[in-house]
């Protein structure tokens, strides 16, 4: 174990998953089965026109699905994302058998937030003045309302963290819900990451080049490391793990997944929403665990590579010089987000998959992540013992 | 299969201590800390008329504003957005206050506690769209997002330790304290530049107006007649470190950072729990992370935002974990406002120059105590006391609840 990782402390396990995104919905059972099947969601976009778009594919999460997963009162009530976020937390803990209480927290990452909330309450002024202000929507506005209903619906009294992150957005979610159980904030933490497809987002993003086809002529589509990858492709969804003190899992006899055996994120300087494959990563946490777990070796590798050309090849530069003696297949690393699109709940479908190949056996699972803007993050994911 | 979680085991004594090296400010009264103690230790109010959104046909019109002219001379580009620019200022201030050069700033873990992100400057554009007016800087859509302010001090300060986001409402600044200090003392950093930051905004004006939740005049928290929060704006980052770190290179200590505690009420999306219970539990897990006695606390830095149910549920769980009378009291917001995801950070470098300087920041504005606040709340001038440990209260909407305890850098007596 590196410098304070989380095994030095308390170890921590994997012991269920929910997940409502473009391909499925459930528990393990259900990512396990979309991941085998191995078919993409994505497809052209269903709840919005795209017309005078240069973007027109992204992977949504069917609205029947997900009117299913949650009460009709509860679904009167809440934003879209909100239901997103509350479905694949209760699944999550359904899945892991555990309840509410003082010891269980939440970390949920998101890259945009509640965004259709934003539009609702600015409309509601620009139509109507002051007095077509909601205080219903207010609340929405901030980023942390998803996990607020969430921890009022599990009954999650530690503490409840929303982090804002591009790209990565799930798997930091995975990475601070690991130490909060380390450091002894927390017996158990339900933490994964939430996006919504929203049609203001994916209009401007496609009008700044920044979804595929990013203003290239190659078509449109989420092709990572290929030579004419040319941009994400969104998509939509929430997924949770949840994870445990390893003593107090084993004490309640739950179905351990696996292991988080590392748990790293640094930064990489780079200026705001750029990616440079030249620019190496000397010192941070992230590459001192990769260097020193060089000669470890891992079975498998999950990276954040999304079709956008500076996160592919950065992701590929920094993993080729971190992981210098990588066995052949290694590199480079699995992408699921030809599968499920780019979103919030992505990084942490990539820590459900790698706990799924640990419980079929893989000894160690590297799920790597570099963003624009240089946020790196590396989780070890391994069978537990 | 199901079974209830419960109570954490706190973490305790016997880890690395955490010391603050470094403190940075842009306040309503200014840049810098020095402003902003004279301010607060002069018990200045600095809530005034808005003048960077219209506010006609609004019930509240009045704010803690950045002034003007402090704006140009942060020595920050007019280019970014104006909570990066004060972001960028604070930031800068608190590494230089703390000495911290080559690969010990390097490799500082970085910490931001936001909400509104460069929302002001994106406003202009998505209100001007909509309104058919475009107005032609869609790239202020490219610094929106709260994250926008950790990628743009991450990149120009070029630290390569972990960077988070942190968006927990008015408790964010606080937070992003709490988080920081479990990676020092996990030994995953040795230091950490860590706080808030919030500029005003329309939306987060035009929502605290709609849930009529804003006093129309300066905010009197702990009153008998307050009528809610007047809201402001800052940045606000302290620098912690772990103590050995901080000595081996001689570097300066303004405190200590003894514990924290970290709740959520899982009750109501806005409204605090009536008995206060996450904030109880809150206070008490930083006073056991501590492993100190309420007793030994002589001032609690309040999150006193002047709302009615607000400053009640906080005045019950102070009843609950001080006794009566138990501690000396006030709220920095009736000073500076509540400046949003800075405010946990703005009031952390409030309680810690108090504990340097022996002086207790007043409550402005206070006038006719709330019989329901059984506390000296230090109404209107400071107070001179010499205390050695103080707690600071943040609270925010989704029921998040963070105490933080700092103890004098001289240490327990």
């Amino acid at each position: 174990m590196s410098e304070g990782g989380p095994a030095a402390a308390r170890r921590v396990v994997v012991t269920g998953l929910g997940t409502v995104n473009a391909s499925t919905a459930g528990g393990r059972e259900a990512l396990a089965g979309a991941l085998a099947l191995g078919r993409s969601a994505i497809g052209p976009v269903r709840s919005f026109a795209t017309a005078g778009c240069a973007s027109g594919l992204a992977a949504e999460v069917d609205e029947t699905t997900l009117a299913s997963l949650v009460d009709r009162d509860a679904a009167r009530r809440l934003s879209r994302i909100c239901r997103l976020a509350l479905a694949a937390c209760q699944l999550a803990v359904r899945d892991a058998g555990i309840a509410g209480g003082p010891g269980l927290g939440i970390v949920v990452g998101t890259e945009y937030g509640d965004f259709t909330s934003s539009r609702d309450f600015a409309h509601g002024f620009l139509r109507r003045g002051p007095a077509g202000l909601s205080p219903m929507i207010f609340p929405n506005t901030v980023m942390n309302t998803m996990a607020s209903i969430a921890a009022i619906a599990v009954g999650a009294k530690a503490p409840s963290v929303t982090l804002n992150q591009a790209t990565l957005a799930g798997d930091l979610a995975v990475a601070r819900g690991t130490r909060l159980i380390a450091d002894g904030r927390a017996e158990a933490v339900v933490a994964g990451g939430v996006d919504e497809l929203f049609e203001d987002v994916y209009r401007r993003l496609s009008q700044m080049g920044a979804l595929s086809p990013m203003r290239s002529r190659a078509p449109e589509g989420c092709r990572p490391f290929a030579p004419d990858h040319n941009g994400p492709v969104l998509g939509e969804g929430a997924t949770f793990l949840v994870l445990e003190e390893r003593e107090a899992a084993r004490a309640r006899g739950a179905r351990v997944m696996a292991e988080i055996t590392e748990a790293a994120w640094g930064n990489v300087p780079t200026a705001p929403h750029t990616g440079h494959a030249r620019r190496g990563d000397a010192a941070s946490a992230v590459a001192r665990l990769l260097r020193a777990r060089e000669t470890a070796r891992f079975e498998r590798c999950y990276g954040a590579a999304n079709g956008d050309p500076a996160v592919d090849d950065w992701e590929r530069a920094l993993l080729g010089r971190d992981l210098a003696a990588a066995p052949v297949g290694l590199l480079p690393p699995l992408s699921l987000a030809p599968l499920f699109g780019q979103h919030g709940g992505l990084g942490a479908l990539r820590v459900g998959a790698a706990a799924l190949d640990a419980e079929r056996g893989a000894a160690s699972v590297l799920v790597h992540g570099i963003a624009r803007g240089g946020c790196r993050t590396a989780l070890v994911v391994e069978p537990a013992r | 299969m199901s079974r209830p979680l419960g109570s954490r085991r706190p973490p305790g004594s016997g880890i690395r201590e955490i010391v603050v090296s470094g403190l940075g400010v842009v306040s309503p009264y200014g840049a810098g800390v020095k402003s902003f103690w004279t301010g607060l230790a002069a018990g200045t109010c600095a809530i005034k008329p808005i003048t960077v959104i219209d506010t006609e046909g609004f019930r509240s019109r009045i704010a803690a504003e950045i002034p003007a002219d402090v704006m140009p001379a942060l020595g920050v580009s007019r280019r970014r957005s104006r909570a990066d620019r004060i972001a960028l200022a604070a930031a800068r201030e608190a590494l230089a206050d703390a000495g911290l050069e080559g690969p010990a700033r390097r490799e500082a873990a970085l910490l931001i506690g936001a909400v509104g992100g460069g929302m002001l400057e994106g406003e202009d554009w998505y209100w001007g769209e909509a309104r058919g007016v475009p107005s032609g800087r869609m790239s202020a859509l490219r610094s929106i997002l709260p994250l926008s302010h950790a990628e743009t001090l991450g990149g120009r300060l070029g630290l390569t330790g972990p960077k988070e986001t942190v968006v927990m409402a008015c408790a964010s600044g606080a937070a992003s304290i709490a988080l920081g200090a479990d990676l020092v003392r996990a030994g995953v950093t040795p230091t950490a530049l860590v706080g808030g930051v919030d500029a005003l905004t329309h939306i987060c004006f035009m929502g605290f107006n709609a849930l009529k939740l804003l006093d129309p005049t300066p905010c009197r928290p702990f009153d008998r007649d307050r009528r809610g929060m007047s809201i402001g704006e800052a940045a606000a980052f302290l620098v912690i470190e772990d103590a050995l770190h901080c000595r081996a290179r001689g570097g300066r200590v303004h405190a200590r950072l003894t514990g924290y505690g970290m709740t959520t009420d899982a009750h109501h999306v806005t409204a605090p729990h009536p008995e206060g219970e996450g904030m109880i539990h809150a206070m008490r897990q930083a006073l056991a992370d501590a492993g100190l006695d309420a007793a030994r606390v002589g001032y609690v830095n309040a999150h006193g935002t002047g709302t009615p149910q607000n400053d009640r549920a906080e005045a019950l769980a102070l009843r609950r974990v001080f006794g009566e009378g138990g501690v000396l009291v006030s709220s920095t917001k009736s000073l500076v406002g509540h400046t949003m995801a800075a405010a946990g950070s703005v009031e952390a470098v409030a309680t810690i120059l108090a504990l340097q300087h022996g002086l207790l920041p007043p409550t402005a504005s206070l006038e006719h105590v709330d019989p329901e606040v059984p506390f000296d709340c230090l109404p209107v001038t400071a107070r001179p006391a010499d205390v050695a440990a103080a707690l600071s209260n943040s609270f925010g909407f989704g029921g998040q609840n963070v105490s933080l305890v700092f103890e004098k850098a001289a240490g327990r007596e």
